[in-house]
């Protein structure tokens, strides 16, 4: 029996393999002319950063001490818990896609041979991903005068490994501990906390406040020139892995690989059962009651879409993860905001204003989205009398109705000590959130919910567009609460005349919806 | 006798004809079954009557209502229910029938009624508050039936209505459709299940090639297969057999 014969590990990594790579080339990304001339600027950009890195580095020999050990370990958590948020995510999802598992555990190939193939591709995905960006960066620097830092890519592999070993272990943790019901929406929302971790600790100077975290970071250096930063002798591993030595490599490499094969074949029999148990289970809990509901229904077609919009949205987890991650991404702003507002730093809290506003475009684009492009079931909307003004609306009004609950809390700490710089973001924030909005009604591209993360292909030109005309009202926002109002006419006018270059007819959308 | 639907020279091309010169008419009180082979243009031509796919030519009339001049209005008057039913994973039956009877702009309270008397009716009832995302293919099935039937529609448009249907839950959908037609609803459905249209069906819609090929009740399509021959003396020949007359291919009928 030869490695690949069929039934081995070999011949089922490539099973895997051919189908992520049929995936991929059946996606937008692989398929179009554009996609590949977008990889192909994104890649001639990093290598020329990596180019410029190597020039600086040239000649320079990375120094072991514990300032570099520390940072290098801070790093290596940091990268950790990046690939562990996806690779949480990917584990709990493995559990519910039915795809090809049920096939596969039909078969007399073994459960643990089974999870330790799809582990492998997780891993394989999430390292893919990081190279995709380390190797254009750091290549350079390798093949010039620094060959020994190819360890940074086998560093990579050991935390893919490791990381998918453990988002495996917590996805079946959670799995025992809450059951499949509730698995998926806790894994997403632990998978948006930990990838939004470090995000939040960098961002320690601003929710700390300036003078804490001055004191902060100069006692560490202070400790790291007064010799008295000692990290214990294995966090130097990663330093040393990286630039190449061979033990430290070899033992980080192993220890992964042990980690990463003895939850795969500790796990196979159990996720073989939980995989079968969430089968048609769902995240809710079934409601009391039966048929008699004292709620009255919904009248007209604005109400019902609004509600059935609104109740898709609120019961789709993988999707409140991740505005959960962008309302996270808000807390830095909105203490920065309620800080300068009480200190009268107008700068800050304009750029602040902007942020908010930034992002209450981008997550209602997201949202719109959803609603607009992403209908399950386009059909019985056709056939129905209901106008598709009316539909389109209710759509709008309900990917709308989220964003403003996420800028409740931020908005009205600005009201308390600034109302007049309140008002400007509220407006700018609805503005740009409304505008979002609009470019998804005139740009709609139908995709799968599912799809969400990437936007299901949406329209390359309406993400742009969301961006631009999001940046300008921010620009907007920001030079308003600067108490510059008149200045801030010229990006509303540029906003103003986008918008009014993307707008198409319902004519024009119903067109460019039956050419797809 | 009031014409529920009138179909006059209906054409639908796309990348080669789908549907040619299509005639044929539906009566308030009758259920049509419309039975082809595979691609003959069967659910091409219920898509352009519910208006989702437009026809190239041809006239659609619902209850007198132009539906390609009045689409809202002949919309208000019909259902369509695909073989593959249009529902979504994250809402409860109840929810969903809320959300189609919004879409139809029925009464709330007539709307609730009525949802809650189709899922009794269609043994939804304990499952009316679940989410669809656990349901099997059956149980969608009925949900989006009884979607079709919550705004009380004269004309049902139906595409493979069995489908996915154990014989208990096929009887009971067959036994609502009869209820239907006898207070004077319209039914047109496609199936190829060719029992439940000799069994269903007042009348008998034979298309192959895109074209109407035969149409009448089962005795006058029998009749015309004696009349053209290949018949002969096959006076209670099964719909099976006409069916197999009608669609066989030169090659199979010189076979």
């Amino acid at each position: 029996m030869t490695l690949t014969a069929p039934g081995s590990v070999l011949w089922l990594l490539a099973h895997e393999t051919r189908l992520y790579w049929r995936n991929f080339r059946a996606g937008r990304a692989g398929r179009s002319a554009r996609g590949l001339i977008s990889l192909a600027v994104i890649g001639a950009l990093l290598v020329t950063g990596g180019v410029f890195i190597a020039l600086g580095l040239h000649g320079r020999q990375a120094p072991i001490n514990p300032l570099s050990v520390s940072l290098a370990a801070l790093f290596t958590a940091v990268i950790f818990t990046l690939m562990l948020s996806q690779t949480l995510s990917a584990s709990s999802e493995a559990l519910y896609e039915r795809g090809d598992l049920d096939l596969l555990f039909s078969s007399p190939i073994g459960p643990a041979k089974v999870l330790f193939v799809r582990a492998l591709g997780v891993a394989g995905g999430v390292v893919t991903l990081f190279l995709l960006a380390a190797i254009p960066l750091l290549l350079p620097t390798v093949i010039w005068g620094h060959p020994g830092w190819i360890g940074v890519f086998g560093v990579l592999g050991a935390l893919a490994l490791s990381s998918t070993a453990v988002g495996l272990l917590l996805a079946m943790g959670l799995f025992a501990l809450i059951g499949p019901r509730r698995t998926r929406t806790v894994a997403q929302v632990m998978a948006a906390l930990v990838g939004a971790a470090f995000f939040l600790i960098s961002q320690a100077r601003t929710i700390l406040g300036e003078q804490t975290s001055r004191s902060l970071f100069a006692d560490i250096t202070r400790q790291a020139q007064e010799g008295r930063l000692k990290p214990p002798p294995i966090a130097s591993l990663p330093l040393r892995a990286m630039l190449g030595e061979p033990l430290p490599l070899v033992a980080l490499l192993a220890g992964a690989m042990v980690l990463f094969a003895l939850s795969a074949a500790i796990l196979g029999r159990r996720f073989s059962d939980a995989a079968a148990a969430t089968q048609g289970k769902t995240d809710a809990k079934p409601q009391r009651g039966g048929l008699v509901s004292a709620r009255a229904f919904a009248a007209g077609a604005f109400l019902a879409t609004l509600r059935k919009e609104l109740l898709l949205i609120s019961r789709d987890s993988a999707l409140l993860s991740q505005v959960l991650l962008r309302v996270l991404y808000l807390i830095p702003t909105a203490l920065v905001l309620s800080r300068n507002a009480a200190n009268g730093t107008a700068a800050a809290l304009a750029g602040g204003a902007g942020v908010v506003a930034f992002l209450a475009g981008q997550v209602a684009g997201s949202l719109a989205w959803i609603t607009l492009s992403a209908e399950e079931a386009p059909d019985l909307l056709a056939v129905s009398p209901a106008g598709i003004a009316t539909v389109r609306r209710a759509k709008l009004v309900a990917a709308l109705i989220p964003v403003g609950l996420f800028l409740a809390l931020p908005i009205a700490v600005l009201a308390w000590f600034a109302p007049v710089a309140a008002v400007w973001t509220t407006l700018g924030a609805f503005l740009a959130a409304w505008s979002s909005g609009l470019i998804n009604v005139w740009h709609q591209r139908p995709g799968k919910r599912s799809e969400f993360k990437r936007r299901g292909g949406a329209s390359w030109m309406a993400t742009l567009a969301e961006m631009v005309v999001s940046a300008l009202l921010a620009g907007a926002t920001g030079v308003a609460v600067a108490g510059f109002a008149q200045w801030a006419l010229i990006p509303l006018f540029l906003a103003g005349a986008a918008l009014l270059s993307l707008r198409r007819s319902d004519a024009q959308i119903a067109r460019n919806l039956r050419t797809r | 006798m009031t014409e529920a639907l009138i179909v006059r020279g209906l054409d639908k091309t796309f990348t080669k004809p789908a549907v040619m010169d299509l005639d044929l008419t539906v009566h308030a009180g009758e259920l049509y079954a419309l039975l082809g082979p595979n691609g003959a243009g069967k659910t091409t031509t219920l898509r352009m009557v519910a208006g989702l796919t437009k026809p190239d030519k041809g006239e659609i009339s619902i209850f007198g209502v132009d539906a390609r001049t009045d689409s809202a209005a002949a919309k208000a008057l019909t259902a369509w229910a695909p073989d593959e039913a249009m529902i979504y994973d994250k809402l409860t039956p109840l929810e969903y029938l809320e959300f189609v009877a919004g879409l139809w702009n029925v009464e709330p309270k007539v709307a609730k009624a009525r949802a809650e008397g189709l899922l009794s009716k269609l043994g939804l009832a304990s499952e009316a508050r679940r989410r669809c995302e656990g349901f099997s293919r059956g149980m969608k099935q009925k949900v989006a039936l009884a979607g079709a039937l919550v705004h009380d529609p004269k004309l049902l448009i139906l595409d493979e209505p069995l489908t996915g249907l154990d014989a208990a839950a096929a009887r009971l959908v067959k036994d609502m459709l009869q209820d239907r037609v006898r207070a004077g609803g319209a039914v047109i459905l496609t199936t190829h299940i060719l029992e439940v249209a000799e069994r269903m069906a007042d009348r008998i819609g034979i298309i192959a090639g895109g074209r109407l090929l035969a149409e009448g009740t089962l005795d006058a399509l029998r009749t015309q297969t004696r009349k053209e021959g290949a018949g002969e003396g096959k006076g209670d020949s099964t719909l099976e057999d006409v069916f197999l007359q009608l669609t066989a291919t030169p090659e199979e009928a010189a076979a």
